[in-house]
């Protein structure tokens, strides 16, 4: 255990992207980053499964991304700055995303924020 | 000889950036945030720093995790505004000073800071997001950029005391470089946010608060904190303040807060504010006592 995370496990919600999650889910974890460039993008919406599988994902990674089952890919091992580029291929905001791994409707997620306009 | 005229401490929410290239600077929803960096803007035009030093945190766009370097200084004229899954930002790229660049490498590296370096990589809202709210860029930017990314994504994460130690290296390669060049230090993220897992939305307006107070007048205090207790009373996300005790290192000393604005719309504390070295008062007394002899 890193000493710099004593306690962590304690917060309920919370995922630690360390070493091991990054290692174990480094192909899901690329195939999101990739989305930063055009080409991926283009391949990925052309064809989703053959995009997926040539990246190597596993059946499980494939139905989560089909899903868009954002709080399924963090607790599988996504780090969420690669996911919220894959949200945008995706056409969702980061608002939108925080809300469903709230598991909230957007408007509910919005209402309890102090200043719901800015977006 | 060059030196730190002042530190820059700001948020760099991606949507920052989005809202700056819309056109919402006046939008009453989003206005109190842009507003909060005019003064910032205006003591930047005034003093007219020839670089910023950015210690700033890379989203995996530089990097990816096969290779996520713990601290990496760019090295390069220029460096291109990253697409990020958005397509191209309409900024300019980043200016740089390779001279100084490559002197603060050099000097970390014989300091004993053994910092990585990168190439023709372009830089992503890290970075990219607060910048042009502060510095004029049209039809290219006033000054250079030093960007000095810190991992702040996947664990083990460098201690909040490495990073102040950070700061205290890069002064002393500010302040051995041989030319009069006037230098400010900007460190990026936070405040209170979480932006992962079922506790996402989560801040502490009462700790933020606690946190700038420290910043200013007692830093070594949060250099001795852990990540979890950042991660604990600020939201995991908000564990990359420990870059803003980047620029406080290289700040060392007594600060005086110009500026200071706060906005908590959202999901993150979005917070700017501007800090001056203040003369060390020993300084003041070995001035006076050369002048009675």
């Amino acid at each position: 255990m890193n000493p710099q995370l004593e306690g962590i496990e304690d917060l309920a919600g919370t995922y630690v992207f360390d070493l091991r999650t990054s290692h174990r889910a480094l192909k899901l974890n690329r195939f999101l980053w990739r989305m930063i460039g055009a080409d991926a993008r283009e391949d990925f919406l052309a064809d989703e499964e053959a995009a997926m599988k040539k990246a190597g994902l596993s059946e499980t990674e494939m139905a989560l991304v089909f899903a868009r089952d954002w709080l399924g890919l963090i607790k599988h091992g996504a780090s969420f700055f690669v996911m919220e580029k894959f949200a945008r291929v995706a056409r969702q905001t980061n608002l939108e995303v925080y809300a469903i791994m709230r598991g909230e409707t957007f408007d509910e997620f919005m209402a309890t924020r102090r200043v719901p306009e800015c977006r | 000889m060059a030196r730190i005229i002042g530190g820059i401490g700001t948020s760099h929410v991606p949507t920052i950036g989005v809202a700056y290239d819309k056109g919402k600077q006046t939008d009453p929803a989003w206005a109190p945030l842009f507003d909060g960096y005019k003064p910032v803007a205006a003591w930047l035009a005034e003093h007219k720093p020839d670089a910023l030093v950015f210690f700033y945190n890379d989203h995996a766009t530089s990097f990816f995790f096969d290779l996520y370097p713990t601290f990496a200084l760019g090295i390069g004229e220029s460096f291109e505004v990253a697409d990020e899954g958005a397509g191209k930002r309409p900024l300019p790229p980043l200016r740089g000073d390779l001279d100084l660049q490559i002197h603060i490498a050099e000097s970390l590296v014989n300091d004993e800071f053994d910092i990585a370096t990168f190439q023709d990589r372009p830089i992503d809202h890290g970075c990219a997001s607060p910048l042009p709210l502060m510095w004029p860029h049209d039809p290219d930017w006033p000054g250079t950029v030093v960007p000095i990314a810190i991992n702040v994504l996947q664990f083990p994460l460098p201690t909040a005391r490495r990073c102040y130690k950070l700061g205290q290296a890069v002064k002393r390669a500010i302040e051995s470089y041989p030319v009069d060049l006037k230098v400010v230090v900007v460190g990026t993220g936070g405040l209170s946010h979480q932006v992962h897992g079922e506790r996402t939305g989560f801040n502490d307006e009462e700790w933020d608060r606690e946190f700038l107070d420290l910043f200013e007048n007692d830093p070594m205090r949060l250099t001795r904190l852990t990540h979890a207790d950042y991660i604990r009373r600020g939201g995991a996300e908000s564990v990359e303040q420990i870059m803003w005790l980047a620029m406080r290192g290289a700040l060392e000393g007594p600060i005086r807060s110009i500026h200071q604005n706060y906005y908590l719309a959202t999901t993150t504390a979005m917070t700017v504010a501007l800090y001056e070295p203040v003369e060390p008062l020993y300084q003041d007394a070995e001035k006076l006592s050369v002048a009675a002899q």
